[in-house]
């Protein structure tokens, strides 16, 4: 009997033909057109496809569910047409500067506009996407996927067109951020963020593909299922500019509803609106207490800028994420220091504040003070919000079951809010040391970790079935930061300590009541869940920066086709969530590389 | 003294084994100290681990991983506990960290104060005078990409323990041979078999070889340690 002979799955033709959907058209443009700034653009030469996100191409439908994660070079031929690309500016139009006909591409690309608090415009009238375009939507499953790309030319909407009042060719050496370019590492970098933040259910842009041109210049392609930010919005609202407002909130309740993020939104127009609003704060509030409850640094501000209207991170090149509650951190750049973690909450409620004075401009066309609205009903939901959302994260990285965090919500409040307050305060507990400076900012270093607490304290607790010793307590929590002046006795503490453990047991006894177990089951399931929650090894913005940096300067060369491959191991080693932690338990031998990272985590796991 | 070495497999399969750890501790709610070979993802074996020892009523366990940093009220409690499992994995690799911690020495103290210790393939062969055995065949052996010089192990059995044994001729020929090399027998356990010690008594459960001087030597399952 004759073999059949089975195909490689290389060998096989797979349809890229979705990408020729991504051309730069956006529904975007017939919604508003003061929305945007319109280019041409052209091909750009020299790219090579240094990482693809093969799941993600699969979850948007780009290549088949069947593709290997494997580039072909049909695939990177695809990539390479779609994506690298240059705008043409007007630099190039004023310098009259003549580029082949074939390598001009057909349709126009947005340059979108968005409020942004470094333009010296604060109306938002000169900003926006300074060095980046929106590439299309592709449509799959139902649901519509915008997709961006950073490093495409110099736009009329950078910083430095707006300071300089001068226009910029692309990749103009003399001003490194007006040029228009992107980097490389910032584009793996936010690569292997992004995907860990995803895989542990923290909302984000995510990158597709990088192409690299050489020299750490790189185009980097993001995408989301939604990418408006409050900035989009906050610029039309800061010039009264009604109709534009209105355009860009109905699109943006239109795709949420399509995209089935949203469900049952009412039909009247006033009723929208506050469904909106309702939706803005609940998303807000939660993200708020998300970004602190893991020390996950995102520059909040006025403007609306660095985060999306669902709440999902973007431009990493600022975002961290720190082993210890480091709340003094500041970001410096260069003109101005960054807001600090703590003020993060502070932001996010003067941003629902806004959304408050949006909506109201929206329903009475009269555009009151923004300060009116400070104690809205907006802003006190979010209040309310932000703390249900601590009490519920502060439940989840205990361990509990997630039925047994709902179920005690609401009769272990005080006992919650009790065990909060002393965590908060280990958590905020700062070295005598004081304020220094770190390579980007400025620090006073956190000296308490308690991830670690979280994961022995049951543990102990089944052992012993009785509290620790107060200096034990010490002993586990303290850092590489901890001197022996920080751990002076101080009585404040040891009753800190006392309070700490005291509710602790009582939030185990009312859980054991409620699943009707007993004690030491609750906390032998608060020791597994915990023991994947407050894992030891957790990624921090400079552990992301050294693995980078190893990445990049591998020898040999890591190909596309390897880097999702330690993308994924990586990503999985740092998923957190003892659900999918569980589901995919099957582990193989680590590679070298990945041996090496896991190092560089370890290492860092207390830092910035 | 009272160990339990097991050939391997999975966890489900050697509940019996697990039974005889907890019968040699006379206690009746022991504290169970799990110690991976590697942290690496350490934590999804251990919920595994404590998933199966659960089915025999136990309640309290502490996950002790050593190659990373570890602060000192886990160790002590970690030690003073009923049993202590080390688990399977690069032998070479969990030699180097429990060495370099100290906790070799600690682990023999234990066993000399009356503490259970069990041991996993790579956990078991720990216990013995060093770890040759995780170096072949080179069909099926650990890599030494540590690269550990000195092998010395516990030293706590006078014998050598092969783990995932199977009853095939290249293993014989294998275990024939590297038997020869050494004065102590050899014993090659499959998966789902192990060896219990208490005392000076030793029990074989399931289908354990012995090798030794170069002969496969037939085995009583009841045996005088010596």
């Amino acid at each position: 009997m004759t073999k059949l002979k089975r195909k490689n799955d290389l060998e096989v033709n797979y349809d890229y033909e979705k990408f020729s959907t991504i051309n730069g058209e956006h529904p975007l443009k017939k919604a508003c057109d003061e929305a945007f700034i319109e280019y041409g653009a052209r091909v750009r030469k020299g790219g090579k496809v240094a990482a693809f996100n093969f799941a993600l191409g699969k979850e948007m439908g780009l290549i088949p569910k069947g593709h290997p994660d494997k580039m072909t070079p049909e695939l990177e031929k695809k990539i390479l047409e779609t994506f690298g690309i240059v705008i043409i500016n007007e630099y190039d139009e004023i310098n009259n500067i003549k580029f082949p006909e074939k390598e001009i591409l057909p349709h126009k690309y947005m340059a979108t506009r968005y409020l942004q608090l470094q333009h010296p415009n604060k109306q938002g009238k000169t900003s926006g996407d300074g060095r980046s375009i929106w590439n299309g939507v592709v449509k799959h499953k139902g649901k519509a996927w915008d997709i961006s790309s950073c490093g495409t030319g110099a736009t009329a909407l950078s910083p430095a067109t707006a300071i300089k009042k001068k226009f910029f060719q692309s990749g103009d050496p003399s001003i490194s951020y007006g040029c228009g370019y992107s980097e490389l590492d910032e584009g793996m970098s936010t690569l292997f963020f992004s995907e860990i933040f995803h895989k542990n259910g923290i909302d984000t842009e995510r990158v597709l593909a990088v192409i690299d041109f050489g020299n750490n210049i790189s185009i980097n392609v993001r995408a989301h299922q939604n990418l408006l930010r409050p900035s989009h919005l906050f610029n039309h609202l800061k010039q009264g500019n009604y109709e534009a407002l209105e355009s860009l909130v109905n699109y943006y309740i239109d795709r949420q509803e399509k995209n089935g993020v949203w469900k049952e939104v009412p039909s009247s127009r006033t009723a929208r609106l506050q469904f909106f609003l309702k939706k803005e704060v609940e998303v807000f509030a939660k993200m708020a207490a998300k970004l602190e409850d893991e020390y996950i640094f995102c520059w909040l501000d006025w403007d609306g800028d660095n985060v999306l209207m669902d709440g999902s991170m973007i431009d990493f090149g600022s975002i961290r994420q720190f082993g210890l509650f480091h709340s003094e951190y500041r970001y410096d750049d260069d003109d101005r220091f960054s807001t600090s973690i703590p003020e993060q909450k502070d932001k996010a409620r003067y941003t629902v504040q806004t959304f408050a004075q949006l909506v109201d401009f929206l329903i009475t066309k009269e555009k009151k003070n923004v300060k009116s609205f400070k104690d809205s009903k907006a802003t006190q939901s979010f209040d309310k919000y932000f703390i249900k959302n601590k009490r519920k994260n502060l439940l989840y990285k205990l361990g509990f079951k997630p039925e047994t965090q709902e179920a005690l919500l609401k009769p272990a409040k005080k006992e919650i809010d009790a065990l909060l307050d002393s965590f908060s305060y280990f958590e905020r507990a700062k070295s005598k040391a004081g304020l220094h400076k770190v390579p980007d900012g400025i620090n006073w270093n956190a000296i308490f970790c308690m991830r670690d607490i979280l994961r022995e304290l049951p543990q102990l607790y089944l052992s012993r079935n009785t509290n620790i010793q107060r200096s034990e307590f010490l002993e586990i929590i303290k850092s590489y930061y901890c001197t022996e002046e920080d751990l002076a006795p101080n009585s404040y503490r040891d009753k800190k300590i006392d309070d700490f453990q005291e509710f602790y047991w009582k939030l185990v006894r009312k859980a054991a009541k409620f699943n009707n177990e007993d004690e030491q089951t609750v906390l032998l399931n608060m020791t597994m869940r915990s023991s994947i929650i407050n894992k030891m090894d957790r990624v921090t913005g400079d552990s992301i920066s050294e693995i980078v940096h190893k990445v990049m300067h591998a020898k040999p060369k890591i190909k596309p086709t390897k880097l999702f491959e330690l993308l994924s191991e990586f990503v999985d080693y740092q998923d957190l969530k003892p659900e999918s932690k569980m589901a995919n338990a099957d582990k193989e031998s680590q590679s070298n590389l990945v041996k090496g990272m896991l190092k560089i985590v370890r290492e860092y796991r207390e830092g910035l | 003294m009272k160990l339990v070495l097991y050939g391997g497999g999975h966890e489900e399969e050697n509940l019996h084994l697990d039974a005889e750890a907890i019968k040699l501790t006379n206690v009746s709610d022991p504290r169970v100290t799990y110690i991976p070979s590697c942290s690496y993802d350490s934590e999804v074996d251990f919920i595994a681990f404590v998933q199966n020892y659960r089915k025999l009523g136990l309640t309290r366990f502490i996950h002790f991983p050593i190659d990373v940093p570890f602060d000192q009220v886990l160790l002590s409690e970690a030690m003073s506990s009923d049993i202590i499992h080390l688990s399977g994995g690069n032998t070479y690799y969990f030699l180097k960290y429990l060495r370099k911690t100290g906790i070799l020495s600690r682990l023999k103290a234990f066993v000399k104060n009356g503490g259970v210790l069990t041991g996993m393939s790579a956990g078991a062969i720990l216990m013995t005078p060093d770890i040759k055995t995780a170096g072949y065949p080179k069909f099926d052996c650990d890599d030494n990409d540590e690269k550990v010089k000195n092998l010395k192990a516990m030293n706590i059995v006078p014998f050598e323990f092969f783990p995932h044994y199977k009853n095939s001729t290249r293993y014989e020929k294998e275990l024939v041979m590297q038997s020869k090399k050494v004065s102590t027998p050899v014993y090659a356990v499959p998966d789902h078999s192990g060896i219990v010690v208490d005392g000076n008594s030793m029990k074989f459960v399931g289908k354990t070889v012995c090798f030794h001087k170069g002969k496969k030597v037939p085995l009583s399952s009841h045996l005088k340690l010596v």
